[in-house]
């Protein structure tokens, strides 16, 4: 009888083993970050902690560990090596340098990982970018300000980091957009270094110098910046200028009624590739392969927009948040599982 | 018999005197230990594999603090070291695949890359020891105009670098991983370096500029090549940035400038110049990568690693300056 009840026991228990084997696949993905100077990247990282976390409601474990710091390209390339080391499944990164990685991602290829970058398109073979495409990103904006200066008027545009490839790629999206506008005249363009003192301290200069322009295209957190010296100067009816997509501004934006409208780089990219990384892991195939872009390894994500029209649906999303939490949107599981066969 | 005889007595004096003869022993001690830390929370960071890694990852530092040692030994500061790597990096990059990436035209490029080291290494002399501007915000301003050049020359990160340049780089020889070839290389020039009347005579600018220069030595002179030994060391940090990313990024040493410094200190040199080692420098720029390492495997969450890495390389330092002391008093 005892000896009955063990094999019964063991019987289950197998069966438990096996049933487990085949449903609850266990993945570990480790999730890098090389800078954080932004409210921006806490959410991403957060976004896409919560995204693994929410994979257990399908019998899922995917555990994520993260190495998030202000470190230098040979610094997020030990983050890459400590994560081989570790044998993690996957790697997801948020890369410091386009180019920097190729090496350490086949060696991470080499040892079976699953590489995606995020944010920031990498040149590497053995990885895929799975994110926006930051020249649409660039155009998204151009477009909306040719559209509301009606193809006439006098622009500025305030960049980032020059030489920054996301940077680089959206400079080339306004470009390419005022180029097909004959009205449109470029008079001028600045760095502002992505940061939001400095593009207030640009806007000042450029209201100095160019009293009479129509419209600015700005990114990210300048813009609040260059609205700042846009309306201490009161011409805050005058011009039209991109916005951005922190609560902040949005309240900003709905209380004094601004010309804006604001290209949106979710902070949710990273969850929305973790989803897609888990099916990939499961081996799961792709309809359309990873071959967009200028490295052949790119999957776009879409780029939402937020004009005057739908800010209140935007407003709505980030209400109760604090004022730095950024509007975002996730490609769910769902979303991510009708990307595969 | 004779090991009795040759073991130094025990006393405190001669503990002492070992640590002012090595300075770096303290450095030594703090880099062992965090070693078999990191080996403790995940073994295989310390094996063969590992290690390889570490050596490959840090080796550009361990370079560029040793550059940056050669000009505090003098008292000076050079801000402008990562400046420098971005620029020798995106130089030789783009040299090497403009004329193809064949052993000769690798090999020039080289030679290329220790000459723009050296001449931005010249460049920083003058203005700080022959224009007499402070060190820091020369440096610093220089530091500005590199990078500028850097981004003239390669506007967007992204040029490959040949593959037989970093297949060399992250390659064996002999079945021994070639890094651990450069570090041996390195420890040899080091020593080398180190017997020259160059390296006591930047020590002593630093110890006493004024002293040195009433004991009629040509202190500019000294301190210009302290800057042109440290262009050079800086170009070789490049070459390892370059073989280790396989690429050019004309803003990639940017933040290396302080890791740098931070290494230097870690090392058990003074800031203030006239006392310290390279090889204490070696090993600061190691603490800093174990300890990066280590905050990781420990299992630090991710919105705390920043600050836990900055109280780990505070607690090296005071660790160091603690044991240095002790021992010496």
């Amino acid at each position: 009888m005892k000896k009955f009840a063990l094999l019964a026991l063991a019987g289950v228990a197998s069966a438990a083993i096996s049933t487990s084997a085949v449903f609850a696949a266990d993945f570990k993905i480790g999730l890098s970050n090389g800078w954080v100077g932004s409210e921006w990247r806490t959410q991403m990282i957060d976004e896409a902690q919560a995204a693994a976390a929410a994979w257990s409601d399908r019998g899922h474990n995917v555990q994520v560990v993260v190495q998030s710091a202000n470190v230098d390209v040979p610094g997020q390339i030990a983050h890459v090596r400590n994560f081989i080391s570790e044998g993690v499944d996957a790697i997801i990164i948020n890369p410091n340098s386009p180019t920097a990685f190729d090496p350490v991602f086949a060696q991470a290829k080499e040892a079976g990982i699953l590489v995606i970058s995020t944010d920031a398109e990498v040149s590497s073979p053995d990885a895929i970018y799975i994110g926006i495409d930051q020249t649409a990103w660039g155009a998204a904006g151009a477009e909306w300000l040719a559209e509301a200066l009606g193809g006439e008027g006098k622009v500025v545009a305030i960049n980032g980091v020059a030489g920054h490839p996301a940077n680089e790629m959206r400079v080339a999206g306004y470009r390419s957009v005022f180029e097909q506008h004959p009205g449109i005249e470029v008079v001028n363009e600045v760095n502002a270094n992505w940061d939001q003192a400095q593009g207030q301290q640009a806007m000042q200069n450029i209201l100095a110098t160019n009293p009479d322009i129509n419209g600015v295209w700005v990114q990210d957190g300048m813009a609040a910046g260059a609205w700042r010296s846009i309306m201490d100067a009161g011409k805050a009816d005058q011009i039209a200028a991109t916005g951005e997509i922190r609560k902040d501004f949005i309240d900003l934006w709905t209380s004094e009624n601004l010309n804006s409208g604001a290209t949106v780089n979710p902070p949710g990219v990273m969850a929305s590739a973790l989803n897609v990384a888990v099916f990939m892991l499961e081996g799961r195939e792709l309809k359309e392969p990873a071959t967009a872009g200028q490295y052949g390894n790119a999957m776009y994500l879409p780029i939402p927009f937020i004009s005057s029209e739908n800010l209140a649906e935007a407003a709505a999303q980030v209400e109760g948040q604090p004022g730095h939490y950024s509007y975002t949107s996730v490609l769910s599981i769902d979303d991510a599982e009708a990307l595969f066969e | 018999m004779v090991d009795a005889v040759a073991q130094p007595p025990r006393n405190p004096g001669s503990i002492k005197r070992f640590i002012e003869r090595y300075p770096f022993l303290p450095a030594l001690v703090i880099m062992l230990v965090l070693l078999a830390l990191n080996g403790l929370w995940q073994p295989r960071s310390v094996g063969l594999v590992g290690l390889t890694g570490l050596a490959k990852t840090y080796l550009a530092l361990m370079l560029l603090a040793v550059a940056q040692t050669y000009v505090i030994y003098a008292g000076d500061i050079d801000l402008s070291v990562g400046a420098i790597v971005s620029l020798v990096n995106v130089v030789i990059v783009a040299f090497m695949s403009a004329m193809g990436g064949d052993t000769i035209t690798v090999l020039a490029a080289m030679v290329i890359g220790l000459g723009v080291g050296l001449a931005c290494g010249i460049v920083n002399g003058v203005v700080v020891a022959v224009f007499r501007l402070q060190a820091i915000v020369a440096t610093f301003a220089t530091s500005i105009f590199f990078t500028g050049l850097a981004l003239w020359v390669m506007p967007v990160a992204g040029t490959p670098a040949p593959a037989t340049f970093w297949r060399a780089y992250g390659g064996r020889i002999l079945e021994v991983p070639f890094v651990f070839w450069a570090v041996v290389v390195l420890a040899i020039m080091l020593y080398l370096i180190a017997r020259t009347r160059l390296a006591i005579q930047l020590l002593a600018v630093g110890d006493d500029v004024q002293g040195a220069y009433q004991s009629g030595l040509p202190v500019t002179a000294i301190r210009m090549r302290g800057y042109a030994l440290c262009g050079l060391f800086a170009a070789l940090a490049a070459f390892c940035i370059t073989g280790d990313t396989a690429s050019g990024d004309p803003l990639v040493g940017g933040k290396m400038t302080l890791f740098s410094v931070a290494a230097v200190v870690l090392g058990g040199s003074a800031l203030a110049g006239g006392h310290g080692t390279v090889v204490g420098s070696v090993f600061g720029a190691l603490i800093i990568g174990l300890i990066n390492s280590l905050v990781y495997f420990v299992g630090t969450p991710s919105e705390w690693q920043n600050l836990v890495q900055g109280l780990a390389i505070l607690i090296a330092l005071v660790a160091g300056i603690l044991i240095g002391r002790r021992a010496r008093s």
